[in-house]
């Protein structure tokens, strides 16, 4: 039996799941569909752990979420899955994790299904791993998408011609699969999903060519531009530098308990950044999954 | 049924004995015999079958007409084919725990050639010409397959129905070759000559084998006639046919085909390069030699880190014991074996003591020292801290099996992606989506 492919999909995309092709033999594997035709068996994830749960009374059985740009996916471990039980219940969330693990479903009601993963290996990862992993997920998306889209241009769906398109032969059997389950399917969402998932990537150094070229741009379009929107866009660069500014400032003020919100707020005072835009910071960066709250009041980096 | 339909049954009877009356029968003597079958409940074409037989006629293949090679595609039913066998093989293989041979090849008609499976043994043979009916075809590795079942007839029949000079080659790049093609004409780089003696039915045969490139690839080949290969010629090679070890597909060709010399300028050596492929490529593929491929590291499989050999036979020992050799001094090495993958395909990799170090960045010495002092899980996770959840891209051959794919790496290299680049590359790209 061939290795099943670790698939990448935004935690959005595969909890809108609501259909399983289910394996006929003995040892066929069964796949989530997913809405843009993802034929998923296995998947590699890389996001913020943020809790971890023994919902078994007697033994060991760990329900854990890891969160990514667009939602949160739900994970359950118990004691065949030996190593990744062990690596959830010794990571100390929220830490940024990867995980490698096949999908699993639960049907409640007829109608009604939920999609969830049960890990196969689990690892401690660095926030750069976790932007790479969205960088990763957002090409496979997009590709999903023009798959989707192609797929319905045609009169027949089929996986043959979609494979003389160049797309795998897992996708073009999901698309069509899709399809069939989920009539037409709004790709216009998870258009809007990969735009704003490349928020979350690390505020990065900008390099000279780029400046030089956004420059170039602005010159151009200076004299379109309204004054409103400009204002807006300087206010969009100074946010990311205002973060940048707060996270160093956590860096330098933490120690093993963390820094406490109010000396953040008074030493980013003292480099001249006012009280809401020093608020704003600490939210996105929370929300991004850069810092933390251990106890209440109390700020560390992840 | 009415007087009429059986005497039209009698016509179509006579009608298929017309060609090939060896035996004279009277329209009464057929009468009396379908008849007497269709009293016992034998189906109507059954029973024609069984006269035309009996009275050494040929049936024209059922209802339907003869298809073209050309003109099949998957999830066929009932398919009537005249093809010649251009190769044909046995394989075992395990169904639900039963041990049963099955028989792959190439059928070719003047259209063009297909893979076939045969589900048990037709006593076909190299070079028969044969009505096939109702045979069915599947979708494999994206391409059609034949199907050769329990309902299928085989008859073989003359040479003359269809000349082997129908079989008109069709010009192919090297990375189009794939198993099951025949009549197969190609021009390329003869980069590795090997020669070496086989048995072939009792006589002794020089084979010559080894590697041919274009601008598309590189391919493996074998032909079994001397036509004077040297390393360095281009040739254009015409009448050849693909079969293909573990994935990798081979070149085969004998007396039978053309070999024309061309100027060695045509394809120069640098023309040649190592192919890039997607993951699922590969995959779909099942092997390639020669090629580069890139994606995350997913595992680190176990087996992975310090090793030691077998000095005789280069086997991995544990405890210095080999299972050939017995006890022996193990050699120590470093190795790992891993899965990469891209999302939509997933290949193994074995990659050796040089390359290990150069992607994790420290040496086998180093790692050792580490052991030394700590216990060995010590290096695999080493091993992991560098590569997991990393780009990697490994070059060298691919070999596939029921598993997957496994490449063994001759090169490899870190290939983690600029994430500001490529987030700005993305949001470009997308925008042309809204």
């Amino acid at each position: 039996m061939r290795r099943e492919p670790a698939w990448r999909i935004f935690a959005s995309e595969y909890n809108d799941s609501t259909f399983e092709l289910k394996g006929t033999g003995e040892k066929s594997p069964s796949y989530v569909i997913t809405p843009l035709g993802g034929k998923v068996n296995r998947l590699f994830v890389t996001g913020v752990l943020t809790d971890v749960e023994n919902v078994s009374e007697g033994g060991e059985y760990l329900r854990a979420h890891i969160s990514d740009p667009t939602g949160v996916y739900t994970l359950y471990s118990g004691q065949f899955q030996p190593d990744a039980t062990n690596q959830l219940s010794n990571i100390e969330v929220p830490a940024f994790v990867a995980v490698v693990g096949k999908s699993r479903t639960y049907v409640p009601e007829e109608g009604t299904l939920y999609v969830s993963i049960r890990p196969e290996l689990v690892r401690e990862v660095d926030a750069e791993a976790r932007d790479r992993w969205i960088i990763e997920t957002c090409w496979q998306t997009k590709n999903r998408i023009e798959a989707m889209i192609e797929a319905m241009k045609m009169d027949q769906p089929n996986a043959y011609d979609l494979r003389k398109l160049g797309y795998s032969k897992d996708l073009s059997h999901g698309i069509v699969a899709a399809l069939k389950n989920y009539g037409k399917v709004d790709v216009s969402k998870y258009v809007t999903l990969v735009s704003e998932s490349l928020q979350y990537i690390a505020p990065g150094k900008e390099k000279f060519e780029d400046i030089q070229h956004e420059e170039k741009i602005e010159l151009a379009e200076q004299k379109k531009i309204k004054k409103e929107e400009k204002k807006k866009e300087k206010t969009d660069e100074d946010s990311e530098d205002t973060e940048k500014l707060v996270l160093e400032t956590i860096k330098k003020l933490q120690g093993k308990e963390g820094a406490p919100w109010d000396s953040i707020v008074e030493k980013c005072k003292e480099k001249g950044l006012d009280e809401n835009s020093i608020d704003e910071a600490l939210n996105s960066l929370m929300d991004k999954g850069f810092i933390f709250e251990p106890v209440l009041g109390t700020i560390k980096t992840t | 049924m009415t007087n009429d339909d059986i005497q039209r049954f009698i016509d179509d009877i006579l009608e298929a004995l017309s060609d090939n009356a060896e035996n004279e029968v009277s329209r009464e003597e057929l009468e009396k015999e379908l008849k007497k079958f269709l009293e016992y409940g034998v189906p109507i074409d059954h029973a024609k079958q069984t006269l035309v037989k009996k009275f050494g006629g040929r049936l024209a293949p059922g209802p339907s007409e003869r298809t073209l090679v050309v003109d099949l595609v998957p999830n066929q039913n009932s398919v009537n084919l005249l093809c010649r066998v251009i190769t044909v093989n046995p394989r075992e293989v395990t169904v639900k725990g039963d041990t049963r041979t099955i028989f792959y090849g190439i059928l070719g008609d003047e259209s063009g050639t297909v893979p076939f499976t045969a589900w048990k043994d037709f006593q076909i043979e190299k070079g028969d010409v044969v009505q096939i009916s109702n045979a069915y075809t599947k979708e494999w590795q994206g391409d059609t397959k034949v199907n050769l079942g329990d309902r299928t007839r085989i008859e073989k029949t003359e040479e003359s129905e269809l000349p082997e000079s129908n079989l008109e080659p069709k010009e192919y790049k090297i990375k189009d070759l794939k198993s099951g093609l025949g009549a197969v004409e190609v021009t390329a780089r003869i980069l590795e000559v090997n020669k070496r003696d086989v048995e072939v039915n009792g006589q002794k045969k020089n084979v010559f084998s080894g590697t041919i490139g274009d601008e598309t690839g590189k391919a493996q080949y074998t032909s079994w006639h001397d036509f004077g290969l040297k390393e360095g010629d281009v040739v254009k090679i015409s009448g050849g046919y693909v079969k293909s070890w573990k994935g990798i597909p081979q070149l085969t060709f004998d007396e039978r085909a053309t070999l024309d010399k061309i100027e060695s300028n045509k394809i120069s050596k640098k023309d040649i390069t190592t192919r890039k492929l997607l993951l699922h490529e590969l995959v779909e593929r099942r092997g390639a030699i020669d090629v580069e491929v890139e994606g995350t590291v997913v595992r680190i499989r176990p087996g992975s880190g310090l090793v030691e050999r077998c000095p005789e036979c280069n086997r991995v020992v544990q405890n210095n014991e080999c299972t050939i050799h017995g006890k022996v001094k193990g050699i120590a090495d470093l190795r790992i074996k891993l899965d990469i993958d891209d999302g939509m395909g997933t290949v193994s990799g074995i990659i050796g003591k040089e390359i290990t170090e150069k992607l994790i960045g420290k040496t086998h010495e180093e790692l050792k020292k580490i052991v030394d002092t700590k216990d060995e899980n010590t290096v695999v996770e080493e091993i992991n801290k560098a590569l997991f959840a990393h780009r990697i891209s490994l070059q060298g051959n691919a070999l596939g099996d029921e598993f997957g794919v496994t490449i063994i790496a001759k090169d490899g290299k870190r290939a983690d992606i600029d994430v500001q680049t490529e987030s700005e590359k993305i949001s470009r790209e997308m925008e042309e989506l809204q």
